[in-house]
């Protein structure tokens, strides 16, 4: 259980823009396990997305470029791997769920043609035999009538629908990897249910190994196995989400904790945490989250703390363990 | 919960909209502007008369000058003619005749003919010269938008320079050089008629090139060439059509314009050409100069109508 099917060292991709240099993923460390569900988490803005897109190589470049880094899958280096190599694994090894179904389908095509182009791309069927097979996935996926679905256009069916259909696309080649972008971000509380039911099952019954983005650490307390928290384009601590919940070490990861709205203290006003996320383009000095930090020591202000083992599975980057 | 909810989806799915094609949509919306139905109607008549018509008409080449200029039918005229042997100027009255309803040219053809034909020849026109633009408008707008950087910066700066001829002025120049046959001016109308719509092109495409679903697609395995061809042109195919229609006009008008200042092709009996013969013997015969000319008007109407009820349609935006 304990193999890594995918692995990020030290990632680092830069956006050279005109106003500087914006370091969004500045130093991620994570390995997603077969099987399991590993939930990147953080603030908008703290590089999740772009991670997300860096495995793929999908960001505009230029002015994004990986500078330094490995992400390593199945004895490849994804970083350095050909464009056209990057393309098969795209959709075919490794697939994506973005976060607006409403604008990750093309307007102007059907359902079904979008999703049969997308199966014929990388699977060896015929048109009929991709259509049955995008069928069942509609199906599986818990889309009425799908038959009927298969030759509407994206603009009339409900966001829900388009999540689920995005869902069965990403799946409908196989991937041993899917990457969710916040999926249940643009949708309602009963869809996002829904939604994550879906995911919980492809893991039951596919051992799907998801990497999963979310600002929301209910979602992760919901379906992650271990957990990445992001702060600064940097992975703060990582450890398994019973850990995270209960025993969050990083003063950033309690303060998101804290957060959460607790519904047996009905009174007072909801925690936050004070200020914003850093300037990409002008990182604080030392450890990136001193400036909010309430333990700020005076190393913080100085020096980057440097990742500390808390237990086999629990690390942190943060001065107060070191 | 999840038992009842497939249920619920499958009730609101039954709300749906009955499932029609986009173009049926697009046409719904399409008939509701009454100018623009009006205009199809015409550019529907006018292609058929230029396909079928000639069939049915006088041999538009025919001259005989026994007829010369004679009124359309139900009008009459006086004609001066002038009698060699008694050295006289004698008047005469000419009245229409059903043979010529539209009446006789200088040269005694017969203008229905002329016109059916100039119909043919500029639509024609209208036709392949747009056709050339908006293929070459397209293909560089939308690399310049998806491959951007120096690409898109040198395409761009091309379209630029290209921009600041002027469109007439260079269309002349180039007649001038290759001489005016119809091809040549079709050709230099395509070839110079692209600026305007790659940058539309272009700066639409820019927009679409960020939407999630090209990074969706891309993030699906698909190539470039599919992305563009399955997912960016698609999407400005709407663009297009109204570009086109709107330009064919313009084509047309530029054609007849080039034939009014002599420098037409005048073997081919454009419109143009027919209105620039005619405009010599207004006082005697006015219709050879008015009938192209209204035809001219009623084309560039009838397309400028259906372009902008294309348009409106087109937009989610309007409220048609």
């Amino acid at each position: 259980m304990n193999n890594a099917i995918l692995k990020v060292n030290d990632l680092k991709t830069y956006f050279f823009t005109s106003r500087g240099i914006v370091k969004a993923v500045d130093g991620v460390d994570f390995e997603l396990r077969r099987g399991e569900c590993l939930c990147l988490v953080g603030e908008s803005g703290c590089g999740k997305t772009v991670t997300a897109l860096s495995i793929l190589r999908l960001f505009d470049s230029p002015p994004g470029k990986i500078v330094c880094g490995k992400i390593s899958y199945d004895g490849l280096n994804l970083t350095r791997c050909s464009s056209k190599q990057i393309r098969q694994i795209r959709g075919k090894d490794i697939a994506m769920v973005f976060q607006e179904a409403q604008s990750a389908l093309n307007p102007v095509l059907t359902i079904g043609d979008q999703i049969i182009e997308q199966i014929k791309l990388h699977l060896p069927l015929d048109h009929s035999m991709a259509r049955d097979r995008a069928i069942t996935l509609l199906s599986e996926m818990g889309i009425p009538s799908a038959e009927r679905v298969m030759s509407y256009y994206p603009h009339q069916l409900s966001g829900g629908m388009k999540q689920r259909v995005l869902i069965a696309m990403s799946l409908s080649c196989d991937p041993q990897i899917l990457i969710a972008d916040e999926p249940t971000t643009a949708v309602d509380v009963t869809i996002k249910a829904q939604i994550l039911d879906i995911f919980r099952e492809l893991k039951a019954r596919r051992q799907m190994s998801t990497l999963f983005i979310t600002h929301d650490l209910a979602v992760v307390a919901e379906i992650g196995d271990r957990a990445a928290v992001m702060y600064g384009g940097k992975d703060v601590e990582t450890a398994p989400v019973s850990e995270i919940i209960e025993n969050p070490k990083h003063p950033y990861t309690s303060g998101l904790i804290e957060c959460l709205p607790d519904t047996s203290k009905s009174t007072g006003r909801l925690a936050s945490i004070p200020g914003a996320t850093p300037n990409p383009i002008q990182m604080p000095q030392g450890c990136a989250f001193h400036p909010r930090c309430p333990k700020v020591m005076k190393i913080c202000r100085r020096q980057e703390p440097p990742e500390t083992t808390i237990s086999k599975e629990h690390k942190v980057s943060c001065h107060l363990y070191t | 919960m999840t038992e009842m909810l497939p249920d619920k989806v499958r009730r609101i799915s039954q709300h749906l909209r009955p499932n029609t094609r986009l173009i049926n949509y697009y046409w719904q919306r399409t008939q509701r502007n009454k100018l623009a139905v009006c205009g199809l109607a015409f550019i529907i008549f006018l292609v058929a008369l230029a396909l079928i018509g000639p069939f049915f008409t006088l041999d538009p080449t025919a001259a005989n000058f026994e007829e010369k200029n004679m009124p359309p039918f139900g009008f009459t005229i006086e004609q001066s003619i002038y009698n060699i042997e008694t050295d006289e100027y004698t008047t005469k009255e000419i009245s229409g005749t059903c043979e010529h309803p539209l009446g006789t040219d200088s040269k005694g053809r017969d203008m229905l003919a002329m016109i059916v034909s100039g119909a043919r020849v500029s639509l024609l026109v209208g036709l392949i010269a747009t056709g050339i633009a908006i293929i070459l408008g397209t293909i560089i707008g939308v690399l310049s938008a998806y491959l951007g950087g120096w690409v898109d910066n040198a395409l761009m700066r091309f379209t630029d320079i290209m921009m600041t001829f002027p469109f007439f002025l260079l269309l002349v120049l180039i007649i001038f050089i290759f001489g005016p046959s119809l091809a040549f001016i079709v050709l230099a109308i395509g070839l110079t008629g692209w600026t305007g719509i790659a940058r539309l092109i272009r700066s639409e495409s820019l927009s679409l090139r960020t939407r999630e679903f090209i990074v969706a697609a891309k993030a699906l395995g698909a190539s470039d060439n599919r992305v563009i061809f399955r997912h960016l042109i698609p999407n400005v195919i709407s663009l297009i059509i109204v570009i086109a229609t709107l330009s064919i006009p313009g084509v047309i008008l530029a054609e007849a314009a080039l034939s009014f200042i002599g420098l037409g092709d005048p073997t081919v009996p454009s419109w143009g050409i027919i209105l620039e013969a005619g405009q010599y013997s207004l006082n005697t015969a006015w219709w050879v100069a008015v009938e192209p000319g209204i035809m001219l008007f009623l084309t560039v109407l009838a397309f400028n109508f259906l372009g902008d009820g294309l348009r409106d349609a087109f937009d989610p935006k309007s409220n048609v």
